[in-house]
């Protein structure tokens, strides 16, 4: 099966039926995608497929054949030449020093990137409401909700 | 103020902290004395030896090794004048590898755009029990040790500048990793690579610089770990990956303390993608090519496993019942049983809780004939080594351990058994072993919070005074479950305490009579740390019941906390850490219509902490809005940093005021994913306000733990202030 993976194709032999997450860490070497809960519930496996934001964990494969998926690994744009420019999120989870242990946070920052994509003014209720069903044990909630909030101010800053 | 340090032979002996030397004096003449005390037959004595040694337990922080004193094992400057310090703590998300470079980087004189941080290791000469990273002790105990070997090395290197320069040392200042007088200048690089023959150390350590001139520490200096951490390049444990490696999972018991009495393959090892079975004796595993294929393998296995705990939650809540007496006493000022007045009495009680943090225990062992290569997610290198080192009956010299990032401890990174599974493993194969447990490996087969149990009888003279507060604990096992290996030997006897769990259950109000009674309960669930030991449960009693006096005594929750604070210095800070938060949280203004505030505050490893919050009520839910949070850890290293850590905390203790609960049923805990077992989230966060407190010129107090405590009781405090409800239980359910 062949898979489109931050603007790269990948061949997999994997199973039809095993969950997109695994595939990326375990077979593809794309760690950055984390592991929390398995049930859809936690939010830390969060990728983009086809730009929304999807739980991994419990994405079979044979969904997202033929789409394009984008993990923590492709937020960032890539010139030429090598230089690395973070998403607006990243940036702004920088600025804002929101992650602590970080295991939470390409899964943070997906679900918000994905959420900016379709709100870029939000208010601070919807933002909550979007990042309601992703966990942060290490307690970051403040700071993301700032964070977020900066990360649309920055990406209005870029479009200018 | 300039400091001026010599080494002394022995790292001096702090009031606040203990030395390993010190430590083994008092345990020994504890141990004399009940030694003594058992032989004469004298229940007084022991009951006396106990009171002594507990009380260095409850109030010394744990002795830590001595660091390296070669300042090139720590830092390294390239000809390019790129500097690397390797930093012994694990980073697990408290920001360590940032502050501790920070120290380093201030009493050095380094640029710090050119400081790159790595994880030290025992290949560098570090003592991976030193590497241990607990406790909130990191910077408290490597403060002063870092400067000192920093300001040694920047001496060093103005020695030697002034010596390939011509010139004298004196006239040259070391500033952004060069040294000069001017005129003339070389970088650090170019002295280290100009140098000719082998660097001298001083024995003497080099005078450390003024405070005033300080240009990082006690700066919100950003965290050096970030950009690999929001690009996803960070490797944790779980990310480990190696040439020719495969996939464990082992065979978990039904119920706590079940054994395997027998084992079989099954058709195991024709299931897809199963590399190879692995049975030991009371050991079942399988290795295979993928995580899925070795975790789905497990289930055709044929086991048989024995005996067992069948416990259950009723039951297991009926042994924290506090007994009548016995127990063993820990602390006792003035004489309680001569105290008359009106009695007060209360009983509060604390579940099991999981650690749930995000990254699930995980470990990647390269396993060799003579050697093996383990890393792992883990605060405890050291042991971590050991008990591989056991379980492969390998020499422990021949055992590296080498520390990932950690996606979460709290206390739970303290576990090995991943490392030790994969370690199993890889030597049965002959091939490098990822084992990363599942979710529910993690809340079922890990350890977790003990439960506790609280009572409290205290007297009130007809003037309003609190003339005594008698406290008894019941809690199970925190350092001693044997079901987690710990095993405390002669320690155990000696104490007649588990102290990590007693941990929090002095009293630190200045009170005419006082006396503290633990009963160790050895409970058949394993239970071990969870971030604050003790003092989460205590604390929450406490300060609980301290509201409950200022409401019996008609006193304002500030007012009787200032009062009764403690003597001297300790007092001081309380009063600061007290004023600040009363201040910021405009305590006795108009509280918006349906909300109430509540207090509570604690002495915790060296730090005072004031929390105020403000909740309101919506049928049987409890919301909180707001949280202003005063601490004072002494100096200050990074206030940013500092403020993650007590946002944190603040979060991490809501879960445990408003939703979690552990229970057990049938031997085995229920809670086994987040369906089950959720946590808070973002919608239930409070507006949190931290107002650092720099009450002296050196820390003197950890921040990763000591405000978790004070979370529930501010908010049952609050809780009781908005509806005259007491809430003793938690998670705080209203009724
Ligand atoms: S791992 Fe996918 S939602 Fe938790
Ligand atoms: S930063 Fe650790 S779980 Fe979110």
């Amino acid at each position: 099966m062949e898979l489109r993976i931050n603007g790269q194709t990948y061949t997999v032999a994997s199973d039809a039926a095993e969950p997109l997450l695994w595939v990326l860490r375990d077979e593809l070497g794309l760690t950055g995608t984390k592991y929390g809960c398995g049930l859809g519930i936690c939010g830390s496996c969060t990728v983009h497929v086809d730009g929304e934001a999807m739980r991994s964990c419990s994405t079979p494969l044979s969904t997202v054949e033929g789409k394009a998926i984008t993990t923590i690994e492709g937020l960032a744009t890539v010139e030429a030449d090598g230089t690395e420019t973070l998403h607006p999120v990243q940036e702004a989870f920088i600025e804002e020093q929101v992650p602590q242990c970080a295991w939470c946070m390409s899964g943070q920052m997906m679900q918000a990137a994905a959420f900016l994509s379709n709100n870029p003014q939000p208010t601070e209720d919807e933002i909550i409401a979007a990042m309601n069903n992703n966990y942060c044990r290490c307690g970051c909630y403040t700071r993301i909700k700032t964070a977020v909030a900066l990360a649309a101010e920055i990406a209005e800053e870029r479009r200018a | 103020m300039t400091k001026t340090t010599q080494t002394p032979a022995e790292p001096k002996a702090k009031g606040k902290g203990l030395t390993r030397r010190r430590f083994l004096q008092v345990l020994g003449g504890g141990a004399a004395v009940l030694a003594v005390g058992a032989v004469l037959g004298g229940p007084t004595l022991v009951r006396e030896g106990r009171l002594a040694i507990n009380r260095v337990f409850l109030t010394g922080s744990a002795p830590s090794s001595p660091p390296p004193k070669d300042p090139f094992v720590w830092f390294e400057i390239n000809a390019a004048n790129e500097a690397t310090l390797y930093i012994p703590k694990v980073e697990m998300g408290q920001g360590i590898h940032t502050s501790l470079a920070q120290i380093a980087a201030d009493e050095l004189e380094l640029d710090w755009q050119t400081v790159r941080v790595r994880q030290a290791d025992a290949s560098r000469g570090f003592d991976p029990q030193l590497i241990f990273t607990f406790g909130s002790t990191s910077i408290t105990a490597l403060y002063q040790p870092i400067r000192e070997i920093a300001a040694t090395m920047r001496e060093m290197l103005r020695t030697e500048a002034a010596a390939q320069l011509g010139v004298a040392a004196a006239d040259l200042t070391a500033a952004n990793s060069t040294i000069s007088n001017g005129s003339q200048a070389k970088t650090y690089g170019e002295i280290i690579a100009a140098k000719a023959g082998a660097w001298v150390i001083p024995e003497a350590a080099a005078p450390l610089k003024p405070d005033a001139d300080f240009k990082l520490i006690g700066q919100s200096v950003k965290r050096v770990d970030l950009r690999d951490k929001v690009t996803g390049r960070a490797q944790y444990g779980f990310d480990m990956r190696a040439e020719g490696m495969v996939y464990g999972a082992v065979a978990r018991p039904p119920r706590y303390g079940a054994t395997l009495k027998a084992s079989g393959e099954g058709d195991a090892r024709s299931q897809p993608g199963v590399v190879d079975v692995i049975l030991r004796e009371g050991f079942a595993g399988v290795v295979a090519s993928t995580r899925r294929a070795a975790q789905a393998a497990l289930s055709h296995l044929d086991l048989t496993w024995e005996g067992g705990t069948t416990i259950n939650q009723a039951e297991m809540e009926a042994m924290l019942t506090l007994p009548k007496e016995g127990g063993t006493l820990i602390q006792r000022e003035g004489n309680v049983d001569g105290a008359t007045g009106t009695v007060i009495e209360a009983n509060y009680f604390t579940p099991m809780a999981v650690h749930a943090q995000m990254e699930p225990q995980a470990a990647l062992a390269d396993v060799k004939t003579d050697s093996a290569l383990i890393h792992t997610s883990t605060q405890a290198p050291g042991l971590s080594q050991e008990r591989i080192a056991a379980a492969l009956k390998m020499d422990e010299a021949k055992v590296a351990v080498r520390a990932a990032y950690v996606g979460g401890g709290f206390g739970r990174k303290t576990g090995t058994d991943a490392a030790v599974e994969a370690a199993l493993l890889s030597q049965a194969v002959g091939r490098p072993v990822m084992v990363g447990w599942s979710r529910e490996e993690e809340m079922q087969q890990g350890y977790r919070r003990p439960p506790a149990a609280n009572y409290f009888r205290a007297t009130i003279s007809e003037a309003g005074d609190i003339t005594s507060v008698h406290h008894e604990m019941a809690s199970g096992d925190v350092l001693f479950n044997p079901q987690v290996g710990a095993s405390g030997g002669f320690l155990e006897v000696l104490l007649g305490t588990d102290p990590l769990a007693a941990y929090g259950g002095l009293i630190h109000y200045s009170l005419p009579a006082v006396r503290g009674i633990y009963h160790r309960m050895e409970i058949p669930v394993p239970t071990a740390y969870w971030r604050g030991l003790g003092s989460f449960p205590n604390t929450f009693a406490i300060e609980s019941f301290i509201d409950e006096l200022a409401v019996a005594t008609q006193t304002d929750p500030f007012d009787l906390r200032l009062k009764y604070r403690p003597a001297d210095d300790l007092g001081r800070r309380y009063e600061l850490v007290l004023n600040a938060v009363r201040e910021a949280s405009g305590w006795g203004s108009a509280v918006p219509e349906g909300r109430a505030r509540g207090l509570a505050t604690c002495y915790d490893r060296g730090t005072v902490v004031g929390l105020v919050v403000e909740v309101s009520v919506n049928e049987s839910e409890i919301n909180v809005h707001e949280a202003w949070c005063a601490v004072d850890p002494g100096l200050v290293i990074n206030p940013n940093g500092a403020a993650a850590q007590v946002e944190g905390s603040i979060i991490m203790g809501l879960s445990s005021t408003l939703i979690e609960q552990q229970t057990v049923e049938n031997g085995m805990a229920v809670g086994n994913n987040f369906n089950t077992y959720p946590l808070l989230r973002i919608s239930q966060a409070p507006r949190i306000t931290v107002l650092p407190i720099n009450s002296g010129d050196e820390p003197v107090g950890g921040m990763g733990e000591p405000v978790i405590g004070v979370v529930p009781a501010a908010v049952g405090n609050a809780v009781f202030a908005l509806t005259g409800q007491r809430l003793r239980l938690l998670p705080l359910t209203l009724a």
